[in-house]
């Protein structure tokens, strides 16, 4: 979590919030681009079970991202993330993300993380395993945009 | 998202019926007293009830256990069955990210005045340092490549107890005698595998977690004798499933599906729902690698349970006997008797137990005249129930499958110091070793519904019979 009350109103700049969710986790965030959103939003989920304040770094990895829309590209970043920290043993402390763009009838992104050891993360949560469709969105609002995604953990 | 008003009417003391409105095409049954149903403002556990009755094939009734609470697509604690050869559907979402979660229990040489603070002490330290969970630690089990990992999907808890994780006798108390046959690796990705391999015998994290415990009551004699258990009795109860693997797998099936839905002209209300005929390509794909995911998943749980050994041989000097290993995610292809015609079903059990009654020939051979153990965790405060399958049961053979939560972990958070929790359980001589402050916070014994009412409901509700009763000792939480 990053400290922010439930149930408040998204509000100017970039931001995140975790909603309540019985059985798993359920994050919200805004931000004046879809792209900013997808950022708040990993950065969220990583927050809620790993810090990484001083972990080793492990390198840069970089990727593209295919999805049908812009809501399973956000889906899509946050199951990259979750597949590289089972494989490859690796959490992103940073990442920078490439201006969304058409691609084979979909969406696509370039992203790319600035990676630590999970080996020497220090566990702060439950850790996340999928990501679900339930209530999946990523859409453009009169003050920028915003999401929701709920994680499995 | 659904738009139906859920109207509950009470069918008996423990059983209420939402009618078919609007897309249902059957009705939803909850088994619940009025203070068991879900109460927390937002939680849409019953509208999803209602959602899964929508489902192409579905047939009786979408039911829902005592423990129901809000999941994603389908309620946990919940229960759908479809007609295989009347275009039933598999959905991948009926059955869970965490493909065959399941729990094993395993019954101790020892008893409980035979310990002292101490002894348990000692043994939970050896627990600790052998139980691999929480981030980034690894398995038990290094399988050499993908080659390897091909076989444990197809042999599940027996190709392990084949490289000497285990004894023979293991793979007469699981379910399945430990391997469900039809899994294809094929249909398992190449992440899936990535995932997987580095994870078996693994706890994970969250509600996962290993116990030691000990008989508290026993409430039928006869058949915990049958299963092995005796009051006082020290045991050991593993709650896991097949970790990155199984959500891959999940996750690759559901994204499938999801794109496909047009084909079959199947619309549902919720994503996370999505689904495909089973007697498809794609629905025979997704139970292959199910399959192979539940094997993986009881591999899991055997070379847990040969960590439960060697630290009970090593602190107590005692050995450990399995009572029983049942999955509580999974579809099963099962034959049920529906409006008097037997019909082929996909029974769906998101978060619910197979409970299988006395009889059932499909039961070990030494279990057939007491019937199914239905293991029903429940916290790490509280106690954890083992129960027996009814005949009667008209929800496919299926009973709870733990407490249910209540709260968010998001509302645990807010309620609970992780420290503050782990010194009250170590004053009430239950040691607890966490992964870390914060999740064993998240898993408050407050964020669970009342365990004993859930068990209480579940017999009421003649879905299982409680045979004992059974308290923590000490855990390793995920």
């Amino acid at each position: 979590m990053d400290g922010r009350e439930p149930g408040a109103q998204p509000r100017a700049g970039s931001g995140h919030r975790t909603v309540p969710h019985t059985a798993d986790l359920q994050v919200e965030a805004w931000s004046a681009t879809a792209e900013g959103c997808i950022g708040e939003v990993v950065r969220a989920v990583v927050d809620s079970f790993a810090d990484l304040s001083a972990a080793r770094p492990a390198g840069e990895r970089a990727c593209t991202v295919i999805a049908a829309s812009d809501a399973d590209l956000l889906a899509g970043v946050l199951e990259e993330v979750i597949y590289r920290m089972d494989a490859d043993g690796e959490l992103p402390a940073a990442l920078a993300l490439g201006a969304i763009r058409d691609a084979e009838g979909g969406r696509a992104m370039e992203v790319r993380f600035r990676m630590a050891d999970t080996a020497t993360a220090a566990l702060v949560g439950a850790v996340p395993k999928a990501v679900s469709l339930h209530g999946l969105d990523l859409r453009a609002s009169p003050g920028g945009w915003t999401g929701r995604v709920t994680v499995d953990v | 998202m659904s738009t139906v008003e859920i109207v509950l009417t009470e069918e008996g003391p423990y059983r209420w019926r939402i009618e078919p409105q609007a897309a249902m095409r059957v009705p939803g049954v909850v088994f619940a007293t009025r203070e068991l149903l879900p109460q927390a403002a937002g939680d849409k556990a019953l509208e999803q009830v209602a959602n899964v009755a929508t489902l192409p094939g579905i047939v009786r009734a979408s039911f829902a256990m005592p423990d129901v609470h809000w999941g994603y697509g389908f309620p946990i604690g919940g229960v759908a069955a479809t007609d295989i050869e009347q275009g039933g559907v598999v959905s991948p979402g009926g059955v869970g990210f965490d493909i065959s979660c399941g729990v094993r229990l395993l019954a101790a040489g020892v008893a409980r005045d035979e310990l002292d603070h101490e002894r348990i002490r000692r043994l939970m330290d050896l627990l600790d340092r052998s139980v691999p969970r929480g981030l980034g630690r690894g398995g038990l089990w290094r399988l050499s490549g993908p080659e390897e990992m091909d076989e444990l999907l197809l042999g599940g808890a027996r190709y392990a107890v084949e490289h000497g994780h285990g004894v023979p006798r293991d793979l007469e108390r699981c379910e399945d005698r430990g391997v469900l046959e039809g899994a294809a690796p094929g249909e398992v990705s190449t992440r899936a595998v990535e995932r997987g391999l580095q994870q078996v015998g693994s706890l994970g994290s969250a509600n996962h977690f290993l116990e030691v415990q000990a008989v508290d009551t026993v409430h039928d004699p006869e058949t915990a004798a049958a299963f092995g258990l005796r009051q006082g009795q020290v045991c050991v109860m593993i709650h896991c499933g097949s970790r990155g693997l199984g959500h891959q797998i999940c996750t690759d099936h559901v994204r499938a599906m999801d794109r496909e839905l047009h084909r079959y002209r199947i619309e549902v209300p919720d994503r996370q729902l999505a689904c495909t005929p089973v007697d498809s390509p794609r629905g025979r794909a997704y139970l292959g690698a199910m399959i192979a995911a539940a094997n993986y998943g009881r591999a899991n749980r055997q070379l847990l349970s040969e960590a439960a050994r060697r630290a009970f041989a090593t602190a107590l000097g005692v050995g450990l006997e399995l009572v029983y290993d049942v999955s509580h995610n999974l579809a099963k292809l099962e034959t049920h008797e529906v409006d008097g015609v037997t019909r082929h079903l996909c029974v769906h059990r998101k978060g619910a137990t197979r409970a299988l009654p006395p009889g059932d020939p499909s039961l070990p051979a030494d279990l057939v005249r007491a019937g199914q153990p239905v293991l029903v965790p429940g916290t790490m405060g509280t106690a954890s129930y083992v129960m027996v399958g009814l005949p009667g049961n008209d929800a496919f053979c299926s009973a709870a499958h733990g407490a249910g939560r209540v709260w968010s972990r998001h509302q645990a958070l807010r309620m609970v110091r992780g420290e503050r929790l782990h010194s009250e359980l170590e004053a009430r001589g239950i040691a607890v070793r966490p992964a870390s402050y914060r999740a064993l916070a998240e898993e408050t014994p407050d964020a669970y519904k009342d365990v004993d009412a859930v068990a209480a409901v579940t017999e009421g509700a003649g879905l299982a019979k409680q045979v004992a009763r059974l308290v923590p000792l000490g855990v390793c939480k995920g």
